[in-house]
């Protein structure tokens, strides 16, 4: 219509149709509104207070002590925490309503998962692991009064995001395939509480799943978080590919299966 | 309407099964450009399943179809870039207020320039009457105004297609007129396609009329053709007195085809079935007057859309299958 010679039309194609928008729209529901402070006040909250006790609290503290409990609550809770949030990114849009509304706009499928993976992505990584990992990073510094090693704490930081993108693509996958909430987060929770089992009945599952990023199986095989911190070296590069790939396969599968969504 | 251009959409044995229940079968379907295009039928009919999948909301388990040319399941953002869609339960960020819906909205069209994109959204606003609400949380807004919401971004990106399902549904009588003046208005520029219950509305403002059953199109022409109903012309006449000669004179004409009679009272009631409307218009009151009887009524049968859809979906008549 005549009405559109006033504007500049958008001119993204393909897979891109629709997704600058959408992320911004994703975007501005961690940034734009409480979701940004309050992750941070829980997050920054929970790890330097409980790190700052048994760093503070206990005069025989020795650095293996500190990096274990900040391993344990940078890794494991925020992942819970990861898992509660994205529950209902893809399955409450699907029983609201809202996915088919936006579906009906010009926006490719692709976009509006990817846009949804990006910003939580980018929401987790600012309030769950960089901003606490600055204040535990603060915290050892004060405590041991000798910096750690600032490029393994970078690396650090990145396994633990990696740890975290983990469980946020495969809830993003749970959302795709199913229709309700409880088959999403019970899947997802379980398959994080009940690694340790797993790699107990098959020792070798120890290299694929994302278990031992953060958390020590045994003093054979320490997690990889622990080991970067503590300045030893890491067990295998291949949990990191492995949970990389799966990462990826899990993308991959739930841009497939929302393709095949009927709304 | 525009015939002469081709079909905005057009569908060849459209069909959607889910779970083995046939929504839609083999639809056949035409919409000329700037028609208002009214697509009637009872719940469960296939309506809303036609407008998903012209939209690629839905896929088709059989036949295909076009709009603009461009077909549903492989062309569907290029098509939804030129639609404006109105759901019939609309659904949107309860978060977000109406401006940021429609901001929203129009940036799926629109890049900028930013200051022409607010003048479209306040211009969508204030047609809707929505401009004293437009800073409000939608969580608080009601049901009449999400449906006005609703037309308003349907329209924000200037559709060449406007495709509204149930557009007046939860809307009060004021409203619906303001609907349908708004649809009337935009005629020139767009086509329109919408669904509804409301027979009234149809009536009003459609050109052309689908009437779907069980999934099927029962029913398909111009709003005057339905109208004119598949028994031909009818005229109503209420006689006095001494009709036995106007019966003789009457029924003896070529044009007539029948000639039904009754008493009601002191009245004759007939029910004339002719077959040349333009010599029953021209003769046949006047054969009446030069007869002893009294005629008290002289009509030509008219149908509402309500008899029409009513027939067709008791199954009594087949309108142009």
């Amino acid at each position: 219509m005549s009405g559109n010679r006033d504007f500049e039309m958008v001119s993204e194609r393909g897979w891109r149709r629709g997704f600058n928008n959408l992320l911004n729209n994703e975007l501005s529901r961690w940034w734009k509104t409480r979701m940004w402070w309050m992750q941070c006040l829980i997050w920054v909250g929970m790890i330097g207070f409980m790190l700052g006790a048994v760093m503070f609290g206990s005069p025989d503290f020795n650095l293996t002590d500190g990096v274990m409990f900040y391993t344990i609550f940078a890794g494991m809770f925020p992942a819970i925490a990861v898992i509660i949030i994205m529950q209902g990114v893809l399955v409450g849009e699907k029983k609201d309503g809202t996915a088919a509304w936006v579906m009906s706009k010009p926006a490719a499928r692709p976009a509006f998962i990817l846009s949804k993976l990006l910003a939580n992505s980018l929401g987790v990584l600012g309030t769950m692991v960089v901003l606490p990992g600055v204040v535990a990073y603060v915290l050892f510094f004060i405590r041991m009064q000798i910096p750690l090693d600032p490029l393994r704490f970078l690396a650090a930081l990145g396994v633990i995001f990696l740890n975290q993108l983990f469980y946020l693509t495969l809830t993003l996958l749970m959302g795709s395939l199913f229709n309700g909430r409880g088959p999403v987060i019970g899947i997802a929770l379980a398959f994080l509480f009940l690694q340790q089992y797993l790699i107990g009945l098959l020792p070798g599952l120890r290299y694929l799943i994302p278990w031992t990023l953060v958390i020590p199986l045994n003093n054979e095989a320490n997690a990889i978080v622990p080991s970067l911190l503590s300045g030893q070296p890491i067990f295998s590069y291949i949990p990191l590919i492995a949970v990389a790939v799966e990462c990826i396969l899990f993308v991959l599968v739930a841009l497939w299966r929302f393709n095949r969504e009927e709304f | 309407m525009n015939k002469s251009a081709p079909p905005v959409i057009e569908t060849r044995d459209l069909t959607k099964t889910y779970k083995g229940v046939q929504a839609l079968r083999s639809l056949n379907l035409q919409v000329q450009k700037n028609s208002i295009f009214g697509f009637l039928g009872p719940n469960g009919a296939g309506k809303t399943t036609t407008i998903k999948l012209l939209l690629g909301l839905i896929r088709p388990t059989a036949g295909n179809a076009t709009v603009f040319g461009m077909d549903i399941v492989k062309q569907s953002v290029d098509i939804r870039a030129r639609v404006g869609y109105l759901p019939q339960e609309p659904h949107f960020y309860e978060y977000m207020t109406a401006r940021q819906t429609l901001r929203f909205t129009a940036r799926f069209f629109f890049k900028g320039p930013g200051k022409a994109i607010d003048d479209r959204v306040e211009e969508m606003l204030h047609m809707v009457d929505l401009a004293d609400k437009a800073d409000r949380p939608l969580k608080t807004f009601s049901g009449g105004e999400r449906q006005r919401l609703g037309i308003a971004q349907a329209q924000v990106n200037y559709p060449d297609l406007l495709i509204l399902d149930e557009p007046a549904a939860s809307l009060d009588p004021i409203g619906r007129r303001d609907v349908l003046e708004v649809m009337s208005k935009l005629r020139k520029y767009t086509t329109i396609f919408y669904s509804t219950h409301i027979l009234d509305d149809v009536q009003r403002v459609s050109d052309t009329v689908v009437i779907l059953n069980k999934g099927q199109k029962a029913a398909e022409g111009p709003i005057e053709e339905l109208l004119a109903g598949s028994e031909g012309v009818i005229y109503l006449i209420s006689l006095k007195g001494d009709t036995e000669a106007a019966l003789k004179q009457v029924g003896s004409q070529p044009w007539v085809s029948g000639i039904k009679t009754g008493e009601h009272g002191d009245e004759t009631r007939w029910q004339v079935n002719v077959s040349d409307p333009q010599a029953a218009e021209a003769q046949l009151l006047k054969l009446l007057v030069n007869t002893p009887a009294v005629v008290t009524e002289f009509r030509r049968k008219q149908y509402e859309l309500e008899d029409i859809f009513m027939q067709v979906i008791e199954g009594d008549q087949n309108v142009r299958q």
